[in-house]
């Protein structure tokens, strides 16, 4: 495995009394898919939060390829490279599609006022590419969106919402990507289709560390190299997938038992 | 799936209009401007009762019949030759008045205020920011007309960009201090501004205190706009200067936040209004956009404001007050916000049918408090709501629009 991408050392979250991640320690390594799960409340969300810098962690460190992000702001966060989607979803509903997609990779995208407004033909040339690129990304995820760019966000059901957050997420190539419960509300089949998507999409970015937050076990089982377990903020699990089920303490984590 | 969807058979097929696109939206925008220039130039209330009537037809049909809804349609995909039609409708107006004091100086003046309504577009309904200090800005512009052509011997063409880069920069000195903080701070501070501007204004004796300052005439290109009262074989009225040049302000304000609304900037500023979270997590930096949205809505109607102080040849404190910016920022809720036609149509309404119908006019604040509330109730999105940005008609042609 090669050199960890994503390092996070002692992460600790405080929300007044409630400690909502306590000390926890993950690396990702590039390429690596990492399966975390929890139960409801157990900080999932909340790591995202810290990582991306929304929450400003308590104490801890973050490093991203050796570059300290720790209780950096959002936008320089983002801009190193860490792409996400969220719990809930959240997309502007009266922007197109196109629009939506294109937010993702606009911070790396010409955004000088002389551009913009003069040179058109550059521009346009530039737009010209992220068409392309939008397109072909929605088209990987479902091919109705690719046809429909240009239509509200809004005018689409909750799961093309999800997969245009998706493809949001990854349309500035970005080295981590963290996907908060990306199937939710998704049937079966519908989930296991995002998963095959998302894993022929892996296959051409084979440097892309993905952090997928999900309750399916049976899509972190077939998506994840290697799973964490959260209880109360803290790691209670690290390991196979194997490994993870076969596991006591995840069990009485997930079944409700007092620790 | 089916290999063959019955396309929808256009209503306008028995009339082959669809075949000559531009022709249809050339004539709409014609009548349109035709009817809002008789309004300007109408003199008995039955013409104005009249014209109001036929405008209101006109939206109905466009708004509720299909062939209304496709030729409104027709005018958004030829929106830029749309806008290149106005403003050939709009010169030839003025030269239809070239005489009349009244109405060229009411199409100025509409104008104007429509210039400034945009530029309040571009802050309220881009980039979020409720500036309730529109008309401050826009008398601050005046103001400085008054100041430098009184005191100095600055071009007027460079006071016009000096008004603008004053309020510009007043803007941004009022916004950074509030950029960190969320919520409804930069609109107090607005409103502040505008408050203390007033008071300011009133007391000090420099300016002119509450009786203000008498403004110099524009004049530019060795012409005193004042001063000229024949073209050619033609006796004008000396405002028509001032409607071309206005109208001119208009269409290079219209283009250039046009076009930022078309491109990666529009789409930033979306994004730092409807959810500044996200925007964030993606790299945007909200302080900057909203920054730049700020400065350069201020800027211009800073520069509208100046050319509309040189144009009366006098500006006041009255005019800047709260209830002056909240008729601003009404206009364009009024109007639709983001639509700049929307603007126009509403600063008609709000500008010109006051002038026009007398029995309203002791009512017409209340009038249009009552329009603006019916409209917010039964048509949340304005006159002529927003339409959603498509920026595939620009792949492969940078010029297409604006
Ligand atoms: N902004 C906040 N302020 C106060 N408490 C918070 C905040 N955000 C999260 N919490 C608390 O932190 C704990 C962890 O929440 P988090 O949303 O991270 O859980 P999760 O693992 O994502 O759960 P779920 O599976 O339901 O999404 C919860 O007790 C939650 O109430
Ligand atoms: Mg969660």
């Amino acid at each position: 495995m090669s050199a960890p991408l994503l390092t996070c050392g002692g992460l600790t979250m405080r929300f007044d009394g409630l400690v909502a991640l306590d000390g926890l320690d993950i690396e990702v390594a590039k390429g690596e898919t990492v399966g975390l799960v929890g139960p409801n409340g157990s900080g999932k969300t909340t790591f995202f939060n810290v990582v991306t810098g929304l929450y400003k962690p308590s104490a801890g460190s973050v490093l991203l390829d050796a570059r300290d992000l720790f209780a950096k702001p959002p936008q320089m966060i983002g801009r190193a490279g860490v792409a996400r989607t969220f719990q809930r979803s959240r997309l502007m509903l009266d922007q197109s599609v196109f629009d939506n997609i294109v937010v993702g990779a606009l911070c790396r995208l010409d955004l000088g006022l002389l551009t913009n407004l003069f040179r058109r033909r550059r521009w346009s040339d530039e737009l010209g590419l992220m068409f392309e690129r939008a397109r072909a990304l929605a088209q990987r995820f479902n091919p109705v969106i690719a046809d429909r760019l240009f239509q509200p966000a809004g005018s689409f059901t909750m799961i093309d919402r999800r997969r245009i957050e998706i493809c949001r997420a990854l349309i500035g190539t970005p080295r981590l990507l963290l996907l908060d419960e990306p199937s939710a509300g998704m049937t079966h089949d519908e989930t296991r289709q995002l998963m095959d998507d998302l894993l022929a999409f892996r296959q051409e970015m084979p440097d892309l560390a993905v952090i997928l937050v999900e309750h399916e076990m049976d899509v972190i089982r077939r998506v994840s190299d290697r799973c964490v377990v959260l209880n109360f903020g803290r790691k209670i699990f690290e390991g196979s997938f194997d490994a993870l089920i076969a596991n006591p303490d995840v069990q009485t984590a997930y079944l409700g038992v007092s620790q | 799936m089916m290999s063959s969807i019955p396309s929808p058979i256009p209503v306008l097929s028995p009339l082959r209009m669809q075949r000559h696109p531009r022709a249809v939206v050339a004539l709409m925008v014609v009548l349109l401007f035709a009817g809002g220039g008789l309004m300007m130039h109408a003199e008995s209330q039955i013409q104005v009762l009249g014209l109001l009537a036929a405008f209101l037809a006109v939206f109905a049909i466009a708004d509720r019949t299909p062939l209304g809804q496709e030729i409104s349609a027709m005018c958004g995909d030829y929106g830029g030759f749309a806008n290149g039609v106005a403003f050939v409708c709009a010169l030839s107006l003025i030269a239809v008045f070239h005489g009349e004091h009244y109405t060229l100086l009411m199409l100025a003046t509409v104008a104007l205020f429509s210039t400034a309504c945009i530029a309040l577009n571009l802050q309220l309904a881009f980039a979020g920011i409720a500036n309730f200090a529109g008309a401050a800005f826009f008398v601050l512009g005046s103001y400085t007309a008054a100041v430098l052509t009184a005191y100095t011997e600055v071009p007027h063409l460079m006071i016009l960009m000096v008004a603008g880069l004053v309020t510009g920069a007043t803007g941004v000195i009022l916004l950074l201090p509030v950029l960190r903080t969320r919520g409804h701070y930069a609109a107090l501070v607005t409103i502040a501004f505008g408050l203390l501007l007033r008071s300011l204004l009133e007391v000090n004796d420099t300016l002119g205190g509450p009786q203000g300052m008498k403004i110099k005439g524009f004049s530019a290109f060795g012409l005193d706009f004042n001063l000229i009262s024949s073209i050619g074989p033609w006796d004008v009225s000396f405002y028509l200067p001032y409607a071309v040049l206005s109208i001119s302000i208009f269409a290079v304000a219209f283009t250039l936040i046009r076009r930022i609304e078309r491109s990666w900037i529009g789409i930033a500023l979306d994004t730092v209004r409807c959810d500044e979270t996200a925007a964030s997590v993606f790299g945007l930096s909200i302080a900057r956009w909203k920054v730049v949205a700020f400065l350069i809505g201020n800027a211009v109607i800073g520069v509208a404001g100046a050319l509309y102080g040189m144009m009366n040849g006098f500006v006041t404190p009255n005019g800047s007050g709260l209830g002056d910016s909240l008729l601003m920022l009404s206009i364009i809720v009024l109007g639709g916000l983001g639509n700049f036609w929307g603007a126009v149509v509403a600063a008609m309404v709000i500008l010109v049918i006051p002038e026009k119908l007398q029995a309203i006019q002791e009512y017409r604040l209340l009038i249009f408090a009552l329009l603006v509330l019916a409209i917010l109730l039964f048509r949340p999105s304005g006159i002529l709501p927003r339409p959603i940005r498509d920026l595939s008609r620009f792949i492969g042609r940078p010029g297409a629009d604006a």
